[in-house]
């Protein structure tokens, strides 16, 4: 069964959307988004979104291929900036402050929301200066002693030193898939963020990498806020303590993890979490 | 799968078999039928240029007589404007006593070059000791004789003019040892001559390197630059397209207009002086720079968007961005293309014709203002002369030039593989 069909069994449905069920607010929000709508050209794929994410926690974010998961994300840090036909309405606070504002500056916002991806994506370049990058580009080092300290730390937190401590100059490249994904993790944390952003960052790996990958986000949780979106409901039930779910561009229910996954209220999120259509 | 389908596939797999057999000899016949060309060109090319390459010589007794040359024992200031010619006369007669009459001497006279007087001049100026006594000096001899020894045929052939009292008198020089064969060095030291036997391809080289090096400081990064900006900053919009389709455009335009169009706005208007590198690799840049963006942008897009957003989700500015990633992994081919687009530069007669840099130019450019002119169109003008030795001069200018494009794209290769090295 593809996820296609899948979408199209559900809306064939007369289930109706009407605004989310549970709690959208969070206590000690980090980031809270409020009414948000986003359009590529006159095509809307997000509808009237509003969630917050809750500091020091991992928020997921669940729901069918295509329905807007990755969009949604991507607002977060303005990524959708690069693409010239992507428009994003509503409100977006990152601790009270407008991150759409005219004078906010979207370079400053990505060092504060870092973003890592659904593929691997290191850099041409070292694993040193993979990791080196954005400390380099931000002035975060003012010497070279410093910026070893950063990227041993950074590495370490990403689970990846013992791996590489002895080849940091060789390619980022020719790392193996899962630690090339804990290497852009690293390139992330290195730049000491506020939010992390991912984008299903363990698609492309194996059960014994992810296991890895889901560690280190329970770690990091510690120290940043972190909203990841999965395919994956086993592994949203592993890392998250509040979970998202998406549908068609809107956001239908969210709350405790626990409770949407043993006891969701609207019944798309269940046809969702049980596998069962229509 | 059933036995009739997998039938049915090794029946057809016979058949791709073949089909891809098939293509791939075609594929290695072309490819070797490509390199007899080539092959064929080559050995021409040097074979028809190895004469240039050698020059005769005459060894002359040289009797430097104060009452010839006109200058006092001790009067050595005037040794340079001292009379070489007489010197010379009378020295060749001297060796060949039994030439009489006018038209005789005339003719004995012009079987050594005209720049064997200077030889001669030069040789006293170096030690002039020698004033009043006699020495021995080798200088160069006539095209024509040159011509007439290497290829060694008939005397009043096409393009030779030896008559056949000369050819007696050059025959009885070679067996009395006289003559010698020696590299000709002058061909690549000086620059263009009336006199084949002097004309070298100096002053062209030079010409070229001004050319190619204005070509390059021009168009690489003018070309580089607008095809960063078009990639990575421009808003997509109609100006944009119109730009795109004014760049293809640009690159099918023939070369003579951007000669036409140098004639007009450069000298005419900007009053950039006429016949210089300076003008030409304007003239080329204009030619260049459609290749250097068409190529750089095809490449800059060839970088995957990964790479982009890894660096913007760090925080990356778009300035950043593009010069600290996109560029570098976009170098490879860039550099392909600016080699390409240099190649067609470097080739190219019929715009610098419009600029006047055809003209006759002995001395050889000290800079980017000087008048002077380029590889190619020296080729076409040897080959345009009617002295046999011209034959050989082309082949042979040709070959500098293609030694020339063999440095560069050797250059080119070696700063693409540095590039490509970075993983
Ligand atoms: N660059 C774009 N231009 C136009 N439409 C887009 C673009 N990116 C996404 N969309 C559309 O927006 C909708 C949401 O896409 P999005 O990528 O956010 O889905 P998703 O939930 O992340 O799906 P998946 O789980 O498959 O990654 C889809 O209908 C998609 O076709
Ligand atoms: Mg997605």
């Amino acid at each position: 069964m593809s996820d296609l069909s899948f979408t199209e069994n559900l809306t064939s449905s007369d289930i109706t959307i009407e605004g989310t069920v549970g709690k959208v607010v969070a206590e000690d929000a980090k980031m809270s988004m409020r009414n948000v709508n986003v359009f590529y050209a006159d095509k809307q794929a997000i509808k009237n979104v509003s969630l917050d994410l809750a500091r020091n926690q991992v928020t997921a974010l669940i729901g069918p291929s295509g329905c807007g998961k990755s969009t949604f994300l991507r607002c977060l840090n303005r990524m959708n900036d690069t693409i010239p036909i992507c428009r994003v309405e509503g409100e977006l606070l990152l601790e009270e402050q407008d991150i759409y504002a005219k004078n906010l500056d979207p370079v400053l916002l990505r060092a504060r929301v870092g973003m890592v991806f659904q593929k691997p994506n290191p850099f041409p370049k070292s694993i040193y200066d993979n990791v080196a990058y954005g400390p380099k580009i931000h002035g975060l080092a003012t010497n070279k002693a410093e910026l070893d300290e950063i990227v041993i730390s950074s590495l370490q937190k990403a689970g990846l030193f013992n791996e590489v401590k002895d080849r940091l100059d060789s390619p980022g490249t020719g790392l193996s898939g899962g630690q090339q994904q804990r290497l852009c993790i690293a390139r992330t944390i290195a730049v000491s963020p506020e939010v992390i952003l991912m984008d299903e960052p363990a698609s492309a790996l194996d059960p014994i990498a992810t296991a890895v990958i889901e560690e280190l986000i329970d770690e990091l949780k510690e120290k940043y806020t972190i909203a990841i979106v999965t395919h994956s409901m086993q592994q949203a039930a592993r890392v998250s303590q509040t979970t998202a779910y998406f549908h068609m561009g809107q956001l239908v229910e969210m709350g405790k993890t626990e409770q949407i996954f043993t006891n969701p209220v609207h019944t798309l999120t269940e046809n969702y979490i049980t596998g069962r259509f229509g | 799968m059933n036995r009739t389908t997998t039938e049915k596939v090794v029946k057809s797999l016979k058949q791709r078999h073949r089909k891809e057999k098939l293509f791939k000899a075609a594929g290695f016949a072309s490819v070797c039928f490509g390199f007899l060309l080539v092959l064929t060109l080559i050995s021409d090319i040097v074979i028809k240029a190895t004469p240039a390459f050698h020059q005769h010589w005459l060894k002359l007794e040289i009797d430097y007589q104060q009452e010839w040359l006109g200058v006092d024992s001790l009067d050595y200031e005037k040794l340079e404007s001292a009379d070489y010619r007489k010197v010379l006369r009378r020295s060749i007669l001297a060796m060949m006593p039994e030439v009489s009459g006018r038209q005789d001497k005339r003719s004995l006279y012009k079987l050594v070059s005209n720049n064997a007087e200077f030889t001669v001049r030069d040789a006293l100026l170096k030690s002039p000791e020698f004033i009043g006594k006699k020495k021995n000096v080798w200088v160069m001899l006539d095209d024509d004789v040159d011509s007439y020894l290497k290829e060694n045929t008939e005397f009043s052939q096409t393009g030779i003019r030896i008559s056949e009292k000369q050819a007696g008198w050059i025959e009885q020089w070679y067996n009395n040892g006289l003559i010698d064969k020696q590299w000709n060095t002058e061909f690549l030291t000086s620059g263009d001559s009336r006199e084949p036997e002097l004309a070298g391809v100096r002053g062209a080289l030079t010409g070229t390197m001004w050319t190619m090096l204005v070509t390059l400081i021009l168009s690489f990064p003018l070309g580089v630059a607008a095809a960063l900006y078009l990639e990575e900053f421009a808003p997509s919009n109609r100006f944009t397209d119109f730009i795109e389709v004014n760049i293809n455009n640009l690159a099918a335009v023939p070369s003579i207009v951007f000669g036409l169009l140098g004639l007009a706005v450069i000298i005419n208007l900007f009053g950039m002086p006429r016949s210089t590198p300076l003008v030409g690799g304007v003239v080329l840049t204009l030619m260049t720079l459609p290749t250097i963006i068409i190529a750089s942008r095809a490449s800059i897009k060839a970088v995957p968007p990964s790479i982009r957003e890894a660096a913007l989700g760090l925080g990356a500015s778009k300035m950043q961005v593009a010069f600290g990633h996109v560029l570098p992994l976009a170098m490879p081919g860039i550099i392909t293309g600016t080699i390409i687009g240099m190649a067609q530069a470097l080739g190219e007669t019929a715009p610098l014709l419009m600029i006047g840099m055809v003209a006759f130019i002995v001395d050889v450019p000290m800079g980017v203002t000087d008048a002077s002119t380029v590889m190619p169109v020296q080729i076409y003008l040897w080959a345009d002369s009617p002295e046999r030795a011209f034959l050989a001069k082309t082949s042979a200018a040709i070959l500098v030039l293609l030694t020339f494009l063999m440095m560069m794209n050797t250059l080119a290769a070696t700063l693409r593989r540095k590039f490509e090295k970075r993983f």
